[in-house]
C-alpha cells in the first residue's frame, strides 16, 4: 500500500463523520433554509455540500479503482472491511475454503438473479369476442435482454385491436441495480463469515 | 484396472510431546509460530499440518518427524 492509497483511504474515513454531520444538519435542522438566513449556516452549508461531499465522491472513486487494480491496497482495507484472519496455515486453508464456496453461492444467486431479470410473464384476458378458440385467457412468455439501460421507457405492446386486462404480469427484477449490488455485497461478506465461523470450529 | 482405495490416517503424538515438555497449548503455538485453535484442532486430529509445519514441530521438539506423525491405513 503506497502513501497514495494511504491518504486517500486517511480522507475517505474522516470526512465521513462530516458529511453524516452535514446530512443530520439539513435533515434535521433545516440547513437549507438556514443558509439564506445566517452567513454562519450558509458558510457550513457551501463547504460541507460543495467541499467536502465533492471532494469525497472524487477520493471515492479513486479509492475502488485503486482496489480494483491494487492487490496490496486490497489486501489492507477489503481484508480488514471482512474481517478476514489469515493468521497461519490452517486459517489460510479454512478461508481457502470459506471464500470458494461464497464464490459458488454467490454465483449461483447471479444466475437466479440473472434468470428472474429476463423472464417475463404475463397472464391476460381478452374480451369474449376476440377469444381465440373459445378460450379468453392467455398465457404470454418472454424474454428480455438490454446490454445497456435504456432511460426512455419503451411503450406497451399492443396488437392494436386487442383489449387485455392484465390478471397476472411479471417483467423483470423489481429491484434497483444499486439495491442488487449492495445486497451482494453484504451477502459476500456475511456468506464468508458465516461459513468461516463454521469452519474454526 | 486397480485402484489403491485405502483411506490413509495421519496419527500424531503431539499432546505426549507437550505433556512431556509441559507446555501449554499456549506456549507451543507461540513456539512454532500458529494459533491455540491450530493446537487443538491437530491434537483432536481434525487438522493435519502442511509438511512444513510438520517439520518445524520437530524441530522445536528435537526428534524425527516420524516420531511425532505416523501413517494408519483406516479400514473401510
Amino acid at each position: 500500500m503506497n502513501r497514495f492509497d494511504r491518504v486517500i483511504l486517511k480522507v475517505f474515513l474522516y470526512e465521513l463523520p462530516i458529511i453524516l454531520l452535514y446530512f443530520i444538519s439539513i435533515s434535521i435542522f433545516g440547513l437549507e433554509a438556514a443558509a439564506q438566513r445566517n452567513s454562519y449556516a450558509k458558510v457550513w452549508y457551501d463547504f460541507g455540500g460543495c467541499f467536502v461531499f465533492g471532494s469525497w465522491m472524487v477520493v471515492s472513486l479513486c479509492l475502488s479503482m485503486r482496489l480494483t487494480v491494487s492487490a496490496s491496497c486490497r489486501e489492507k482495507v477489503l481484508a480488514k472491511l471482512t474481517f478476514l484472519k489469515e493468521r497461519d496455515e490452517r486459517e489460510v486453508l479454512l478461508t481457502g475454503q470459506a471464500a470458494k464456496n461464497t464464490m459458488l453461492t454467490t454465483l449461483a444467486i447471479l444466475l437466479f438473479l440473472f434468470c428472474l431479470s429476463c423472464f417475463q410473464i404475463s397472464i391476460y384476458q381478452v374480451p369474449p369476442g376476440q377469444a381465440v378458440d373459445g378460450k379468453s385467457r392467455v398465457l404470454s412468455l418472454g424474454l428480455q435482454f438490454d446490454f445497456i439501460n435504456s432511460t426512455t421507457k419503451k411503450p406497451p405492446q399492443t396488437d392494436g385491436t386487442l383489449e387485455k386486462e392484465n390478471l397476472v404480469s411479471y417483467t423483470a427484477l423489481p429491484l434497483s441495480s444499486s439495491s442488487v449490488i449492495i445486497g451482494l455485497i453484504g451477502w459476500q461478506i456475511v456468506s464468508y463469515n458465516y461459513l468461516m465461523r463454521r469452519a474454526m470450529k | 484396472m486397480t485402484k489403491s482405495t485405502a483411506q490413509l490416517k495421519i496419527i500424531n503424538r503431539l499432546h505426549v510431546y507437550r505433556a512431556e515438555q509441559r507446555l501449554t497449548q499456549e506456549q507451543l503455538a507461540k513456539a512454532i509460530g500458529v494459533t491455540r485453535a491450530t493446537i487443538v484442532a491437530m491434537e483432536g486430529g481434525g487438522y493435519n499440518p502442511s509438511l512444513e509445519l510438520a517439520f518445524r514441530i520437530a524441530r522445536f521438539f528435537k526428534t524425527d518427524i516420524n516420531a511425532i506423525f505416523s501413517i494408519e491405513e483406516e479400514s473401510e
